[in-house]
């Protein structure tokens, strides 16, 4: 049992920058995070009767599920529920778990996943699909375990030092809510350069490889692990000649977070003095910090969704304006643009009877808004007040015609009349509207004259121009940013902006990567906004370059017939007109291809 | 003792339904209940779900029960009508 594991490489994709060496600390899509503390010999018998009692108050409390479920449901389906209550019972199960904890000095929690952990990675080698995934079963009875711990948790727990989280999928409000102080990396199954994930990893410097597929289910929580980013792999079980390699080249620098920020603040300009804005994409508290450390102009997007993580859709209008004014604050003098909950499908699933089929193009974003009338009012609400003491702007997700913005104006005008007639003051908030799908590209002159912005998200643009799901790995070869298509969608809503005379700010992922920005620039974009800790190099980037070159350049790319085309092109032309700033040899995959 | 060949005729095998059931079943006996899969592996204490569960005893598996104790003719005679039973199990399962 005790014998070494060998060493096994798994293959993804390195979606955020950096090496680490750690420890696998399992988590299930969205469920709370473990720590592990140790316990010394003097308090085991303590640990070993808060287990016991745990495991007594859990079953306790399914049996009375159990028994409702009896009443309700056909004789058949409140059965699973009896086997859950058999497994909290099970002498087995319970001795193997006492006995980590008095083997390993661990607290019970740790022991329970790690025990657990164990039988899940057992059931999943079971040939038949139906019983492999019963292994669900076990996880959901570690769950109740480990919740009923948690009224008794002791004050001082932390994330072990070196986690390493592995997930099949990790949520992003999990993700939020992770202790990120004490988490060093994160290797997930599924998702893409572009999935919400990876943002996230990217915008608080986790390195992160993601997409490896089958990797999950083989590990256990414990289990030493090198997550190398740069090489787009995990290596589990790390030999001792490997792990002294990687200790070698950690200790040489390549440090965790990303560059230290450049002097040059604010604004930039290109070599012919086209004048840029570089803003801030944020959605973490852990990721403001990194708003003024990088001299970001304030915040061009505020992904407000982080503010349903905890309470979901039912956060108050105080918690709300609190946060809002703390992104004004932050944001200073260029203000910050609040995006309205984008939100769809998983979140908002307790709204329906059951789940969206395709939520992609479902009941979401401002469509949600406009049909939770109450939700949004409250959001509005809290960004009006908050506005009272700092320059905040609201943009509208998901556009697609002139109507739905005049109902979400409709329903601002209304909240400020209310306000006024309270007597509680409120401040001016301009109104724009996100560009991210087609439909809003083929109205955009209509739009523009009804809005104050335009905001171009250009990662739902690329999923919705082409039809390609960003966080499916097996369409990830059709997810092509350089898509003519997408091209001529960013010009004509950039055009239309110009015509309007309002201003529109890119934030894409596209603006992140120098050589998609200098594109971006070809295409008349001046204001940019993305994740603060690639502000260096694309401000190193754009500095270097014209916006004459530049438009030349998108020109020949609008000229194409599809994406391979533009990427040939791309690489060459950078490379030629900016040898030192595209090396031919290193200039940026425009993604990479498996 | 006695011991016994049986059958999994469930079509979706002892999963964690047929398996509490099983469970429920033999733990009303003093005897001692184990399984062990006629193609190898380990016996499994029949009294224990993990046990049970860690069979991953699919649709046409065997198995060798054996009963030992003081009710042991009444324990086998249980077990061999829930296994010839399918569990009570009908075709219901997504």
């Amino acid at each position: 049992m005790k014998e070494q594991p060998r060493e096994i490489r798994y293959k993804g994709l390195g979606v955020s920058e950096g090496v680490v060496i750690g420890e696998v600390l399992r988590m299930v899509d969205g469920t709370v995070q473990v720590s592990r503390w140790s316990v010394n010999t003097e308090e085991l018998e303590k640990e070993q009767q808060r287990f016991r009692q745990a495991a007594a108050a859990a079953s306790k409390k399914l049996r009375t599920i159990r028994d409702q479920a009896q009443g309700r449901l056909a004789r058949e389906h409140a059965y699973i529920f009896d086997a859950h209550v058999l497994l909290l019972e099970d002498e087995k199960l319970l001795g193997d778990i006492a006995e980590y904890i008095t083997a390993e000095h661990v607290n019970a929690e740790w022991a329970i996943k790690v025990v657990g952990d164990r039988l899940t990675a057992l059931y999943s080698e079971i040939k038949d699909d139906y019983l492999r995934e019963r292994g669900s079963d076990i996880e959901d009875v570690m769950q109740r375990l480990l919740a009923a711990l948690s009224g008794a948790r002791p004050e001082d727990l932390q994330l072990a030092e070196d986690a390493v989280i592995v997930s099949r999928d990790l949520l992003p409000s999990a993700l939020a809510e992770l202790d990120l102080t004490h988490a060093r990396a994160l290797a997930t199954d599924s998702g893409g350069w572009t999935s919400h994930t990876a943002i996230l990893a990217r915008g608080i410097g986790l390195p992160a490889v993601v997409g490896l597929k089958d990797f999950y289910r083989r590990t256990k929580t414990g289990d030493k692990i090198i997550v190398d980013s740069n090489r787009n792999e995990v290596i589990l079980h790390p030999s001792l000649q490997t792990l002294a390699e990687y200790r070698k080249q950690t200790e040489q620098g390549s440090p965790r977070r990303a560059a230290p920020p450049s002097e040059d603040r604010g604004s930039l300009r290109t070599k012919d003095g086209v004048e840029i804005k570089l803003r801030a994409n944020i959605e973490l508290p852990s990721e403001f910090d990194s708003v003024e450390k990088y001299g970001a102009s304030g915040v061009g997007l505020y992904r407000s969704e982080f503010l349903l993580a905890r309470n979901g859709l039912t956060v108050s209008e105080e918690e709300q304006r609190v946060a809002y004014e703390s992104v004004a604050r932050l944001a200073g003098a260029d203000g910050a643009i609040i995006r309205l909950f984008d939100l769809g499908g998983e979140n908002t699933r307790p709204h329906f009877r059951q789940p969206e089929k395709n939520p992609a193009l479902g009941l979401r974003a401002i469509r949600f808004g406009l049909r939770n009338d109450s939700v949004m009012r409250r959001q509005l609400r809290a960004i009006l007040l908050a506005a009272a003491s700092g320059n905040l702007k609201i943009v509208l997700p998901m556009v697609t015609d002139v109507n739905e913005v005049k109902r979400a104006k409709a329903m601002v005008d209304e909240e400020i009349a209310k306000l006024a007639s309270e007597k509680q003051p409120y401040g001016d908030v301009p109104i724009g509207a996100m560009i991210e799908v087609p439909a809003a590209v083929m109205m955009a002159e209509k739009i523009a004259a009804c809005v104050d912005f335009f905001e171009l998200g250009t990662n739902d643009l690329v999923q919705y121009t082409l039809a390609v799901d960003r966080g499916n790995d097996e369409v990830a070869d059709w997810f092509r940013t350089l898509h003519p298509a997408v091209l001529e969608g960013i010009d004509r809503s950039l055009k239309a902006a110009q015509r309007a005379g309002i201003p529109a700010i890119v934030c894409g992922e596209m603006a992140s990567t120098p050589a998609y920005a200098v594109l971006l620039i070809g295409l008349g974009a001046t204001d940019l906004s993305m994740t603060p800790s690639a502000m260096p190099r694309v401000r190193r980037t754009l500095a270097a370059i014209d916006s004459v070159s530049a438009r030349a350049i998108v020109e020949e790319c609008l000229q194409c017939e599809g994406a391979d085309a533009v990427e040939n092109l791309v690489h060459e032309r950078l490379a030629s007109r900016w040898p030192y700033l595209f090396p031919a040899s290193g200039l940026p995959k425009p993604r990479p291809y498996q | 003792m006695i011991e016994r060949k049986l059958l999994v005729k469930a079509r979706l095998g002892l999963h964690a339904r047929a398996a509490a059931k099983l469970v429920r079943l033999t733990t009303t006996f003093r005897s001692k209940v184990s399984l062990r899969r006629i193609d190898g592996g380990p016996s499994a204490d029949a009294k224990s779900i993990l046990s049970v569960l860690m069979l991953a005893a699919t649709a046409g598996t065997e198995l060798e029960a054996s009963v030992e104790g003081v009710d042991e003719e009444t324990a086998m005679a249980a077990l061999d009508q829930l296994f010839a039973e399918s569990f009570g199990e009908r075709e219901v399962e997504a």
